[in-house]
């Protein structure tokens, strides 16, 4: 598992991802941590079969009884399925997910794990002294989904908005942006349903200061090419499916 | 999954079902126990000595249902133990992996924890699976004795039904009716404990 630091400060952030050893057959996956001087929040946990080389790596920069917060953007496997092993590594843990995804999330086992159910309109997680906002993005792609936002950083975790499809050698930051688009139109074509919540969400995070948008598959935007993406994607008609 | 788990599966379900035939077979023994009331009752002294019997036949049957009923809650229990413990066994050996990736790691050592905790849970379902078949096994050996029984007494309605005249033929029929259900009940519970006894405490 690839471990990146993106951003150190009085917090940090790390991202971790493109796993050698994952099955051939299953999706790469980004999974990050915001981590403070006692505790350590878990975005996108991610499936069960990248529960111990996702552990075995949050170990160099937490131990385990200071993981202590995990967040889903939505209720699907390779975000959280993982939960159930979670449950019985961790004791006293919060998960931060969809209100409306409860009872299905529930599924992957949450037994010990206290799940905080997210408000439709978004809501703040308090880590310390870091405070990140949870940003509505529904229907991009699931009809329930949620971003988080670090002012202090200025990163944009955005889910499956700006994924792309790409083997576990990619690098972790775009390169060059023209190229990359081919990478991502399928994608956000095909799994984006609808037009009114892309503009939607598009004039919510055009207001925000970010430095780098962070997806959970494939590389993450930093600098210009975080404008360029949100031109690229206000640009694109979703939906192609039907 | 691994083999024995998925045996260990397997062995649970198969419970439910031979036991749901044991259900039916046991409920045919009352009709035929109710059947036997009527003919008796109108033989009126030839069958003099088969009407004691029929009460037995229903008393047994009524027994079977009851005891099959409570085993099968019993079995729904089992299995909810047999996921669990899949659950736990597979939460331990994800952690071991976890242990062994980490080497190096500066929080490395914090994972002994979760790993202990877990062995601990899994090794406490592992024992409450083994206690538990126990106990179903005694609660299957009780259907079973129930299934002699039924036998014993499938062999005296024919005695009886022997001196009933012109009822012989109803009653004999009454008789093999329940000795063959006996029969079923006898080789399906058998099965049952086949596919149990190999998780039994030792």
């Amino acid at each position: 598992m690839k471990m990146t630091k993106i951003y150190e400060g009085a917090h940090q952030w790390v991202m971790f991802g493109r796993d050698e050893n994952k099955p051939d057959n299953i999706i790469d996956s980004n999974q990050y941590i915001v981590r403070t001087a006692n505790k350590c929040l878990l975005l996108e946990p991610g499936g069960t079969e990248l529960f111990a080389p996702m552990m075995a790596a949050v170990l160099h920069h937490a131990p385990v009884e200071q993981i202590t917060d995990l967040f889903a953007s939505h209720q699907d496997p390779d975000v959280i399925s993982s939960l159930g092993l979670w449950d019985q590594a961790l004791s006293n843990a919060k998960l931060h997910a969809p209100a409306l995804w409860e009872g299905y999330i529930r599924h992957f086992g949450c037994e010990s794990i206290e799940y905080v159910p997210i408000p439709d309109n978004g809501e703040t997680i308090k880590l310390e002294s870091v405070e990140l906002q949870i940003i509505p993005a529904h229907y991009l792609h699931s009809p329930c989904n949620f971003h988080v936002y670090d002012p202090v950083a200025k990163i944009l975790m955005t889910g499956s908005v700006g994924s792309a499809w790409e083997g576990a050698n990619a690098p972790v930051f775009v390169e060059r942006f023209d190229s990359h688009v081919e990478k991502m139109r399928y994608y956000h074509q095909r799994m984006m349903p609808s037009n009114q919540a892309k503009r939607a969400w598009i004039d919510r995070v055009r207001n925000l200061d970010i430095e780098i948008l962070a997806p959970q598959h494939g590389r993450m935007f930093k600098g210009d090419d975080v404008k360029r993406f949100l031109d690229w994607f206000d640009a694109l008609q979703v939906g192609t499916g039907v | 999954m691994n083999s024995q788990t998925k045996s260990q599966f397997i062995a649970v379900a198969s419970i439910t079902s031979e036991l749901s035939a044991v259900m039916v077979v046991a409920k045919e023994i009352s009709l035929a126990a109710a059947n036997a009331k009527a003919i008796a009752f109108r033989a009126g002294d030839k069958a003099k000595g088969f009407q004691p019997i029929t009460d037995f036949i229903n008393e047994l049957a009524k027994e079977t249902i009851e005891l099959v009923t409570n085993i099968n809650v019993y079995a729904l229990l089992l299995y909810r133990l047999t996921v669990n413990e899949y659950r736990r066994t597979a939460a331990y050996n994800r952690f071991e992996q976890v242990a062994k990736l980490a080497v190096g790691a500066e929080y490395a050592d914090s994972m002994q924890e979760p790993i202990a905790q877990a062995k601990t849970i899994m090794q406490d379902c592992q024992r409450q699976f083994k206690r538990d078949v126990t106990q179903l096994l005694g609660q299957l050996e009780a259907v079973m004795h129930h299934a002699r029984a039924a036998r014993v007494i499938a062999a005296n309605s024919r005695i009886e039904a022997s001196q009933a005249g012109e009822y012989l033929q109803s009653l004999q029929a009454v008789a093999e009716s329940v000795d063959k259900a006996a029969h079923t009940i006898h080789d399906n519970v058998q099965r049952c404990r086949i596919a149990l006894s190999i998780y039994r405490n030792s």
